[in-house]
């Protein structure tokens, strides 16, 4: 049985459609990244399926019961606000307490399951303390406690981390990887930050447009686009696309660079029906060498020296903008002529409709 | 605001400002401890001995008093109470719930705080008589509990907190009136000091709403009494007994304020700034 289950559901504020036909299944336990830019409606949705606000049309399922008609207190599901929305007046104990105390569990119960969770997230000696009394880091702690103790069937996570400094992300976010160990839940997580989503989640869906743009395994998303817009979106430094023309010969498409300089691709040929294309290259697959060394030449307009390796921004002389990557100690000069070696084998082709196309599986 | 230091201009000129404050409140209290008498000769004689308790004396000697004193107490206490409780639910309806008509009767409201006493008194006076509520407690509380001003206020402290919180509640299985309660209204409490701390202070103040109801001396607020009292023995009984009364109708007050001083600094503070 699927844990959540999300069909059809669309939503429109006044006559701006928000979500499309948005359709997704859980498996029990899955943990899922919602990843997309800013407005795409991740958080709508986070909110329909806590019952924060309504859809207008599909159905919510958790674990085979349908719940868009429960309130929200109902639903089995617990949230992780993104400013943690803990309750000022009350103690930690008394902000982890207050959803059992309203679902009647005996005070013997609730007592057991604070100190349990207080337990897991190391912060029994602040249980009588206020919200104010405590960091930003221990505040998003009794936030996450405030959901565990609820035992929900699923957790909705939105933007967990963001409020916290780098080190403690980094920190919560192995600790939200520990808990999803302990606990028989279900997670959503809203995030912009893809490290945030590629280290935690099992599958990650990528939003656009009002759209699911494409739902995987982190691995797949980044090595096998679904389109341009999750090519261009997911990695950092962004893949570069490239329009090219095919050169039609063989059984995989071979491109023409706009300088002229051609790539030999392993995507199989059949299926395009001519029309633009974009060539797309991660940047770790264009190797900066010596001039006349590679595919062909660009001249360098920045360079990023990032310790183990070296981006180059450099420019063909057809003026596409192409990113490569050189060792971390590289001599080039912003201004020098270098040579870009292609690995077409790894590259990736998007046609005019920017549905990707990949070489064949194990590539 | 910058709590260290303040420049020397400025801390002369407040100074200045608090003398010109507090010097008619002590002239009235050495006026008050003053025998008539003496005052009736040479009122500068306020300022030197011999002074005497005897005013204070005429004033807890008069039958009335502590009836009037009781009746400003609980007319002030249940103006305040209803007030808080209305203003309170009101202010959570406008702010939080969707009901027909919310944002005309939200017109409603601010338009009543452009409506002064004088324009709705004949009417009011009419509608109590009607309603046999004169020289009752009702009939001296209920007018003062359908001021727009606490509305309008609550209403603007409830848009200022989080919907988070709501939400977060929500989830936790609270009710809207749980929601109310047990999360929002305790994030009120200064917003309820503040303005009960000016209703309390307008209801002990108020006279002219009082003295049209209350025509029976065993339902004068204290204002009325002594008002009254003055009236019929203001020959015989002098400047001294007049202080007197002033004071005494004003120790309330004083406690009120020192009670809650910081939220009346806060509410003054928070208005001007
Ligand atoms: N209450 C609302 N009324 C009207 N429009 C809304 C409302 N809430 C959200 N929207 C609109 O819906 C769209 C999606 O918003 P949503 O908050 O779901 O985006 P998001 O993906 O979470 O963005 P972010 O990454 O910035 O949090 C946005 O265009 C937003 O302006
Ligand atoms: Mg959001």
């Amino acid at each position: 049985m699927n844990s959540l289950e999300l069909i059809n559901v669309r939503k429109a504020y006044g006559k701006t459609p928000v979500l499309d036909d948005i359709s997704l299944a859980l498996e029990p336990r899955e943990f899922v990244a919602f990843l997309g830019p800013s407005g795409s409606g991740k958080s709508t949705l986070l909110r329909i399926i806590a019952g924060l606000e309504t859809a207008d049309a599909g159905e919510v399922r958790l674990d085979g019961r349908r719940i868009d008609q429960l309130p929200p207190g109902d639903r089995g599901v617990a949230m992780v606000f993104q400013h943690y929305a803990l309750y000022p007046h009350m103690t930690v104990r008394g902000n982890m307490a207050f959803g059992l105390k309203n679902a009647h569990v005996p005070p013997a119960e609730i007592a057991a399951r604070v100190a349990e969770a207080a337990r897991i997230l190391e912060i029994e000696a602040h249980l009588d303390k206020r919200p104010g009394q405590l960091s930003g880091g221990q505040r998003q702690r009794v936030a996450i406690g405030r959901a565990i103790v609820k035992h929900p069937r699923l957790f909705l996570l939105d933007e967990p981390l963001s409020n916290l400094d780098a080190a403690l992300r980094m920190r919560t976010r192995l600790e939200l990887a520990d808990l999803r160990q302990r606990v028989d839940a279900a997670f959503v997580m809203v995030t912009h930050d893809q490290a945030e989503a590629m280290t935690l989640a099992d599958r990650i869906v990528v939003m656009n447009d009002r759209r699911i743009q494409q739902v995987g395994a982190p691995m797949e998303i980044y090595l096998r686009p679904a389109n341009s817009f999750v090519a261009r979106f997911v990695g950092s430094p962004a893949m570069n696309l490239l329009p090219v023309e095919p050169v039609a010969n063989g059984a995989l498409v071979r491109v023409r660079l706009g300088d002229g300089a051609e790539v030999e691709t392993r995507v199989a040929l059949n299926g395009f029906g001519g029309g633009t294309l974009e060539l797309g290259l991660r940047p770790e697959n264009v190797e900066v060498t010596a001039p006349g060394g590679g595919t062909t030449d660009a001249k360098v307009e920045l360079v990023e020296r990032l310790g183990e390796r070296t981006l180059v921004y450099a420019k063909l002389r057809s003026g596409d903008e192409i990113t490569g990557e050189d060792e971390g100690n590289s001599r080039v000069r912003v201004g020098d002529v270098v040579g870009l070696r292609i690995k077409g084998e790894r590259a990736h082709l998007f046609d005019a409709q920017g549905v990707g196309h990949h070489a064949e599986a194990g590539a | 605001m910058n709590r260290d230091r303040m420049p020397p201009l400025a801390l002369v000129l407040t100074l200045v400002g608090a003398a010109a404050m507090v010097a008619p409140l002590v002239w009235t209290v050495l006026l008050s401890l003053k025998s008539n008498a003496e005052l009736l000769q040479d009122t500068g004689a306020a300022f030197r001995g011999p002074y005497t308790l005897e005013n204070y004396g005429a004033i807890l000697k008069g039958d009335m008093v502590f009836r009037w004193l009781l009746n400003s107490l609980i007319v002030s206490l249940g103006t305040t109470a209803g007030v808080l409780a209305l203003s309170s639910l009101a202010g959570f309806a406008f702010a939080r719930l969707d009901f027909p008509f919310r944002r005309t009767l939200f017109v409603f409201v601010l338009l009543g705080l452009a409506i002064p006493e004088q324009a709705v008194i004949l009417p009011q006076h009419r509608l109590f008589a009607w309603l046999g509520l004169h020289n009752s407690y009702p009939g001296l509380i209920l007018p003062g509990l359908v001021g727009s001003f606490g509305v309008f206020f609550m209403t603007q402290y409830f848009r200022g907190l989080p919907r988070d919180l709501d939400e977060a509640a929500a989830l936790d299985g609270a009710s809207t009136f749980q929601i109310f309660a047990r999360v929002l209204l305790p994030l009120t409490v200064p917003a309820q000091a503040t303005l009960g701390v000016f209703t309390f202070l307008g209801s002990w103040n108020a006279y002219w709403w009082p003295l049209i109801s209350a025509t029976t001396s065993d339902r004068f607020t204290l204002t009325v009494g002594l008002a009254s009292a003055q009236a019929n023995y203001a020959q015989t009984n002098g400047l001294g007994y007049l202080m007197a009364q002033a004071v005494f109708a004003s120790l309330p007050i004083l406690i009120v304020y020192v009670l809650f001083q910081r939220q009346i600094v806060n509410a003054i503070g928070g208005a001007v700034k």
